[in-house]
């Protein structure tokens, strides 16, 4: 807990001792285990609206679309392009070992968008509209942490 | 906000840009009180009202405009924190506005001071945690990298225009005592060009640097400004704001801002057009929001912004005088305070007290303000305020 409370300090980062990369703690702002729980076995779900049909993410606790509760998670299929990305040389708090790296807003097929990393990819090959697939990265024990790579 | 001018803003006060300055935020927005009283000449009591931003300082503390009257002495009949970023400024100016024509108070203190080097930074917590962290965005920094990409994509980005901005405004901060000293030599475009990338293609030139400072204005009805004796009024006559514009499409164009809803509202209630607006201060974070700024409130049609910046003079002596304290990229972002240095600048240069750096005719001015990094998307607050004179 303390942990991600630093993690958060941008501002005091270079005198701070150096902290691990951020782990998600699960079930935080609002119930989001059946997104980790899916995760763990390799599979991504989102939201979707049961009234209206439509989908969205990140997880929220009523639907973008009509304000209610009447929500499902689905499995979508991971499958995407690049909608925009940048390569980060400057690093988000616990991230320090990573510089360079890449974060992406990718465009689901299903019709949402997500920020992630990119891998097995070099940095001047990444393009707008390429396609993506899921690539999982295990964080911790219990967190598989949803990124993509060249489909 | 019809057009009216029955809102007056009748005095502002602001304090130096300073880099990890070591004062409080309280200290600093006590010498903007006291610049005040001074240029006005109203007695401190008259104050009965505070619209105060939310800081990155300061906010952990829930009772922090409280706080604050009990800090300088002040008795609010009526207080409003405004926690918009950037756009607390102008947003303040709104509220206390209708909060004055309501007869819930007469004259407010608007107020923003914010020094994150005393302070802790409160946690913005929600999704974050699970869905921003672990990836490593690099907060606005990042944002504004995968914006200025997707910009770049779509219409195509011309640097050198983002040069000229950079360069320009950097040319008004050397005219402006208050800037952070640290920002205050030459630039080129050489300069910018050669900027090492943070977040590309978002360079370090592109971005503000995070300080400390304080500023605020004063504001009343114009038939108690009368009373009040008041040396100098401006109005504002037009406000426009939006936050999370288009919110429930998960599909929205990240290129196009809050300010295509919020600039032709604010327009609109002024009974002007953009060829009408005779300086504009727009929210500086990264040089690219200036560019979609123009486009969205209407300067220019959407993807020519770089060329509107390259046609226009955008000097203190030019057709369209734009940040002319050198705007928070060189004058330096006084943390969420942010939003009040291009907002001050605006009524002192429609005071005519802005020295070298004058613009002549001040006759109106545009004020902008941008907030808030939400996920995936454009930014997350726009307003945009316009100011006239009698």
């Amino acid at each position: 807990m303390s942990e991600m409370k630093s993690a958060t300090n941008p501002a005091k980062a270079p005198e701070a001792k150096k902290i691990p990369r951020p782990i998600p703690r699960p079930n935080t702002y609002m119930d989001t285990r059946p997104f980790w729980e899916a995760a763990r076995n390799g599979k991504l779900v989102i939201q979707y609206c049961k009234d209206t049909g439509k989908p969205q993410f990140f997880p929220r606790p009523v639907s973008m679309a009509n304000g209610k509760r009447n929500l499902e998670w689905r499995e979508v299929s991971g499958k995407g392009t690049v909608y925009s990305f940048t390569n980060t040389f400057s690093a988000w708090p616990g991230h320090e070992d990573r510089v360079p790296y890449m974060v992406a807003l990718v465009e689901l097929e299903e019709g949402v968008r997500m920020l992630a990393n990119l891998f097995n990819v070099k940095a001047e090959d990444v393009k707008i509209g390429m396609p993506v697939k899921l690539y999982w990265e295990k964080l911790s024990e219990d967190i598989n942490y949803p990124a993509f790579q060249p489909a | 906000m019809a057009k009216r001018k029955d809102i007056a803003v009748i005095g502002y006060g602001e304090t130096k840009v300073t880099l990890k300055g070591g004062r409080s935020s309280y200290d600093l927005a006590g010498e903007v009180l006291e610049q005040i009283l001074n240029q006005t000449g109203i007695d401190k009591d008259k104050i009965d009202g505070l619209s105060i931003a939310e800081t990155m300082s300061e906010t952990s503390n829930p009772f922090w405009g409280v706080y604050m009257s009990e800090m300088l002495g002040l008795s609010p009949h009526w207080m409003q924190l405004n926690g918009l970023g950037g756009t607390s400024g102008i947003g303040g100016i709104a509220r206390a506005a209708a909060a004055i024509r309501d007869g819930l108070c007469e004259t407010v203190f608007v107020l923003a001071s914010d020094a994150q080097s005393s302070g802790r930074n409160p946690e913005q917590g929600a999704q974050r945690g699970e869905f921003q962290y672990p990836i490593g965005l690099r907060g606005p920094v990042g944002a504004f990298g995968l914006i200025t990409q997707r910009y770049k994509y779509q219409y195509g980005l011309d640097d050198r225009a983002l040069a000229k901005l950079a360069v320009t405004q950097r040319n008004h901060a050397l005219m402006n005592p208050n800037a952070v000293d640290k920002l205050q030599k030459p630039l080129t475009e050489a300069d910018y060009l050669n900027s090492k990338y943070v977040s590309e293609p978002l360079r370090m030139l592109d971005s503000v640097m995070v300080c400390d400072g304080a500023n605020g204005v004063l504001v009343t009805s114009t038939e108690n400004a009368k009373k009040l004796g008041a040396k100098k009024m401006i109005h504002p006559i037009g406000y426009g704001e939006i936050s999370n514009f288009k919110g429930a499409e998960p599909l929205a164009d990240i290129t196009v801002s809050g300010f295509s809803v919020a600039g032709p509202k604010a327009l609109k209630q002024a009974g002007m057009t953009p060829k009408d607006i005779r300086m504009i201060m727009p929210y500086d974070d990264f040089l690219i929001a200036l560019v979609i700024t123009l486009e969205d409130i209407g300067f220019c049609p959407k993807g020519k912004g770089c060329e509107f910046v390259m046609n226009t003079d955008l000097t203190y002596k030019g057709t369209l005088p734009l940040n002319t304290s050198g705007g928070q990229i060189s004058a330096g972002q006084p943390g969420l305070a942010g939003g009040g240095l291009n907002l001050v600048e605006g009524v002192r240069q429609m005071f005519g007290e802005a020295g070298a750096r004058q613009v002549s005719d001040p006759r109106n001015c545009m004020v902008t303000g941008i907030g808030v990094i939400p996920y995936g998307r454009n930014w997350g607050v726009s307003g945009v305020l316009v100011l006239e004179q009698s």
